[in-house]
């Protein structure tokens, strides 16, 4: 098991541009699995490679357990990379691919054999050795892919969007199967994704980027709930945001005053932000405000509305049972539940202060 | 992501690595140029006598005698030109819709014709040009231009076929569908639609035609029968007696070569300009 | 507005209005494509083959010859002089075929990664596809012969004093000469097939090489070569059997004896005595048997190719 540290990790292609990952400074523990988050051109990727020993960093260090990398080649570094498209190469079988590693190290091709046929077992396609890779679907041609990274027996493994080439069903298959091998072998592992969702299903921790520098680095459920910044919370989607000033536990906003205990920042100017499924509609008492229902959805498991605070418009989710009891263009009572409240520092671009949901959902890239 | 689009490159480069890479390519370089650089020097040259490096007198006859209008080269030079543009209309009138057949449609005895296409392209002029020569001779073609266009239609013409069954492989025929939906006859829906589609492939198909029956050697040399004088029996009647004469030769001789590249430069994103066989010319 | 007819019916396309049925139309229509093309490789090609073999098996009706033999080609095989051209022409083929190959990967490797100049550099590596094979081959004589530059260079280096002590690299009876001139023009030939190849299919391949133990030779060895090798091999193919039937190279370039195939097959033709043509007729045979082999070789390849 090894420990993987970043640090000051910059990689600039040309001397003009902005470096494409900026000063980075993670701590990848040892035996997780860790997640490299971001948008399509985050440096997630060039990341990996810099790991992998497949390009070389401009500046800053790479330690696996204390010790520098850097200057090590790739195939003595014991960090496998498994790319994106898989690349099994085409004119071997199945069992030469998984079995590559192993030749290159001048094992005996009897033990090459009973290895390839172990792993063959780990990935649950027993008996594939001959096929070739034309032959196999996308998921069998992942699961090939990691078994030809495992049987070197990595210290670090390395995953470029593992499950962003396979369909949706198989997609559960390969995340539990990952899983379940991480675990039972417990390899340090980093993967690269732009899917939130995927990396907080499969990650222990995440470390986010945008435009190569690092935002935030924390367990799966801190971005949702403890967002560093509006954008990160915008990049985990789904929220109302309204600007505001704050000051000892409350937010002053153009909607009104709410009580905020949970706060990134004491005072000045700041956002509130708080999930659609956190607003409560009717009810009253604390925190709430009076709003007109704008536009409502119904989504069978549940129901998306829209309503106006004033100037301001928000997104609120609710049971579906609502429908029932609620019509466009009624006055409702809109509760904020202070616990589920927080309080983000002021937005960097500085836009206005219109409340902005559903907008993060980055394209897929 | 920045990873993707930015090229793997491995980690350690040496400074001797770098060198060596250098060296390569300067050495490539050299041994390609190389050739060249005499046939240059040469046609400048008035008196280069063993062992000067470089000649001790330059002279502009050599140029002057290839360009005087009331020598031969200028109107030999118009010859080959002649045939080669004949030879290149015929390659593209014959060639582009055998290269549709091949390309758009499956049919029983493709790989026959393919192979009947290909023969001439791989078996040498040499092996064939003698019983033509027989065939010429009695049908009175032998020692004539059109008996040398014909020749040299045997290695273009397949040659053409090829590059455009290439390009009509990758055509999509309801593009000619829609525009006859949308009102189009059929001789404008080749003019609008399937022309400007295969247009860049046709020009380079050309080009490389052109350059094939402009280098054409012993074909022209046993069918025309000394009758029919071309650009290269005149550089090779030189080789011996006017190195100056023939170097001047040699570099009109390329000049089309130059040129072809420069204007398929324009048409070809690069790499696959040899695919289809051009070490054959 | 609405009450119009339907669409005048001759503005509809005519295409599907087919009498004939489909499947018919459809192979008159590729019959009628290809015709041209293969009516004048049949007359001029396969025409041009067949009289070739009826003369080299002495068939000649107009002046009363309308027996077959073999007379040719015993004469040809018996003689040394034709084994020896053979010999010497199919290592002009083999040698010219196999150093191009191996610089051509080299080549290829050089000019694969981006660098200052690659654009020159890549333009004049594939002018050679286009200069004529005959201005190679006065280039190399005037650089190679005994008072050409190479020659003048070694002595003004001291290392030669006169013509006569430059080895013979041009007429000489291991086609030297010719063989440079070969691999001269047929390096960027393989080279701008081998980097089409190379750059089509990344570097990614061998970062998962590397990534997985592989050093930087392993990689290229199990890697990068494996991945090159078919379109190597079928662009080899089209270089041997060139090399092996081309005419003015060695006409210009080699010895006085043996000639290679090619040249000797042209002399006997031409020759004032008209009774050696069946066996010029017979070694046109012997180089088109040799290519016909590579084709075959070619579309064995290329269809392996297809399919991997």
């Amino acid at each position: 098991m090894t420990q993987v540290k970043l640090s000051g990790l910059t990689k600039r292609f040309d001397e003009k541009s902005e470096p494409a990952v900026d000063r980075l400074d993670i701590e990848i523990e040892s035996g997780k699995l860790t997640a490299l988050l971001g948008p399509s051109g985050c440096g997630k990727t060039t990341t990996m490679k810099m790991i992998a020993g497949l390009l070389r960093p401009t500046d800053g260090d790479i330690l696996f357990d204390g010790s520098s990398i850097v200057g090590i080649a790739p195939e003595d570094r014991g960090a496998v990379m498994v790319f994106q498209n898989y690349l099994l190469f085409p004119y071997m079988s199945v069992a030469d691919n998984i079995g590559f590693g192993l030749k290159m190290r001048g094992v005996s091709r009897s033990e090459i054999r009973t290895r390839v046929r172990d792993m063959l077992d780990l990935v649950q396609m027993p008996g594939f050795e001959e096929r070739r890779p034309k032959q196999l679907s996308g998921g069998q041609q992942q699961r090939i892919a990691l078994a030809r990274a495992l049987i070197v027996q990595p210290n670090v493994l390395l995953l470029d969007e593992p499950l962003s080439n396979l369909d949706a069903h198989l997609r559960d298959e390969m995340r539990e199967l990952i899983s379940g091998i991480q675990t039972e072998l417990g390899i340090t592992t980093v993967f690269v994704t732009h899917d939130q969702e995927e990396a907080v299903v499969l990650a222990d921790k995440i470390a986010l980027l945008f435009e190569g520098r690092l935002q935030q680095f924390d367990v799966p459920d801190a971005f949702y709930e403890t967002p560093g910044t509006v954008d990160i919370a915008k990049f985990f989607g789904g929220t109302n945001f309204i600007p505001g000033r704050c000051e000892d536990g409350r937010i002053t906003t153009a909607i009104g005053r709410f009580r905020a205990p949970h706060t990134a920042v004491d005072r000045g100017e700041a956002v509130l932000s708080i999930r659609p499924e956190a607003v409560e509609l009717g009810g009253g008492g604390g925190n709430s405000v009076r709003g007109r229902i704008r536009s409502h959805v119904y989504v069978g498991r549940y129901a998306r509305f829209r309503v106006m605070i004033g100037e301001v418009e928000i997104e609120v989710i609710t049971d579906p049972g609502q429908v029932k009891k609620l019509s466009d263009g009624d006055e409702v009572s809109v509760r904020f539940d202070p616990d589920k409240i927080w309080i983000l520092g002021p937005a960097a671009d500085g836009k206005d202060g219109r409340a902005d949901s559903d907008s993060a959902r980055q394209p897929a890239g | 992501m920045a990873g993707a689009a930015a090229k793997t490159t491995l980690v350690h480069r040496p400074a001797w690595r770098v060198t060596g890479r250098w060296v390569g390519i300067t050495g490539l370089l050299a041994f390609l140029i190389a050739p060249i650089v005499p046939l240059f020097i040469w046609s400048i040259s008035f008196r280069w006598f063993y062992p000067a490096i470089l000649p001790t007198e330059y002279s502009a006859r050599a140029w002057t005698e290839v360009i005087n209008p009331n020598n031969d080269v200028v109107g030999v030079a118009w010859n080959t030109a002649l045939i080669a543009l004949v030879v290149t209309a015929f390659s593209i009138l014959l060639g582009v819709p055998a290269g549709r057949a091949l390309g758009l449609y499956e049919f029983r005895g493709k790989r026959l014709v393919e192979w009947l296409i290909l023969a001439p392209i791989i078996v040498p002029g040499l092996a064939v040009v003698l019983g033509i020569h027989v065939l010429f001779i009695r049908a009175g073609l032998s020692n004539s231009l059109p008996g040398v266009i014909l020749v040299h239609l045997v290695p273009t013409l397949p040659y053409m076929t090829l590059v455009m069954s290439g390009v009509f492989a990758n055509y999509d025929t309801d593009f000619e569908l829609q525009a006859r939906s949308l009102g189009a006859g059929r001789l404008a829906t080749q003019w609008y639609v399937t022309l400007p589609a295969i247009f860049p492939g046709v020009v380079v198909g050309a080009m490389f035609a052109f350059i094939i029956s402009w280098s054409q050697y012993v074909l022209t040399l046993l069918i025309g029968g000394g009758q029919v004088q071309t650009l290269p029996l005149l550089l090779f009647s030189f080789v011996r007696s006017d190195p100056a004469i023939a170097g001047a030769l040699s570099v009109v001789f390329i000049l089309p070569a130059v040129l072809v590249l420069l204007l398929s430069s324009r048409y070809l994103s690069g790499d696959s300009a040899a695919v289809g066989g051009i070490g054959n010319i | 507005m609405n009450e119009k007819a339907p669409a005048n019916p001759s503005r509809l396309p005519s295409l599907p209005r087919m009498r004939l049925s489909e499947k018919g139309a459809r192979r008159m229509t590729i019959g009628v494509l290809l015709a041209p093309v293969i009516v004048v490789i049949l007359l001029l090609f396969m025409g041009g083959l067949i009289t070739g073999f009826l003369r080299s098996l002495g068939y000649f009706p107009l002046i009363g010859l309308n027996d077959f033999n073999f007379d040719a080609y015993l004469s040809i095989f018996t003689d040394n002089g034709f084994i020896r051209s053979f010999v010497l022409t199919f290592h002009i083929a083999f040698t010219s075929t196999v150093i191009a190959s191996i610089l051509a990967i080299a080549s290829a490797m050089l000019l694969r990664p981006a660098f200052r100049g690659k654009r020159f550099v890549q333009f004049i590596f594939s002018l050679n596809l286009t200069i004529p094979h005959l201005v190679g081959a006065v280039g190399v004589l005037y650089l190679f012969s005994g008072s050409g530059l190479v020659s003048r260079l070694a002595t003004g280096a001291g290392l030669i004093d006169a013509p006569a002590e430059f080895p013979a690299l041009v007429f000489d009876p291991w086609a030297i000469g010719i063989i440079i001139q070969y691999v001269w023009k047929e390096i960027p030939f393989i080279g701008v097939i081998v980097l089409a190849i190379l750059l089509s299919v990344g570097e990614d391949y061998e970062s998962v090489a590397r990534s997985l133990g592989a050093n930087r030779w392993q990689a290229f060895r199990h890697v990068t070569l494996p991945l090159v090798m078919p379109g190597v091999v079928s662009a080899s193919v089209i270089v041997f059997a060139f090399t092996f039937g081309a005419f003015e190279i060695p006409w210009l370039l080699g010895a006085t004896f043996p000639k290679a195939l090619p040249v000797l097959a042209f002399e006997s033709y031409t020759d004032v005595d008209l009774a050696a043509r069946p066996q010029a007729m017979a070694m046109a045979m012997v180089i088109a048997f040799m290519s016909s082999l590579m084709i075959l070789a070619y579309m064995k390849l290329s269809r392996r190719y297809i399919r991997s």
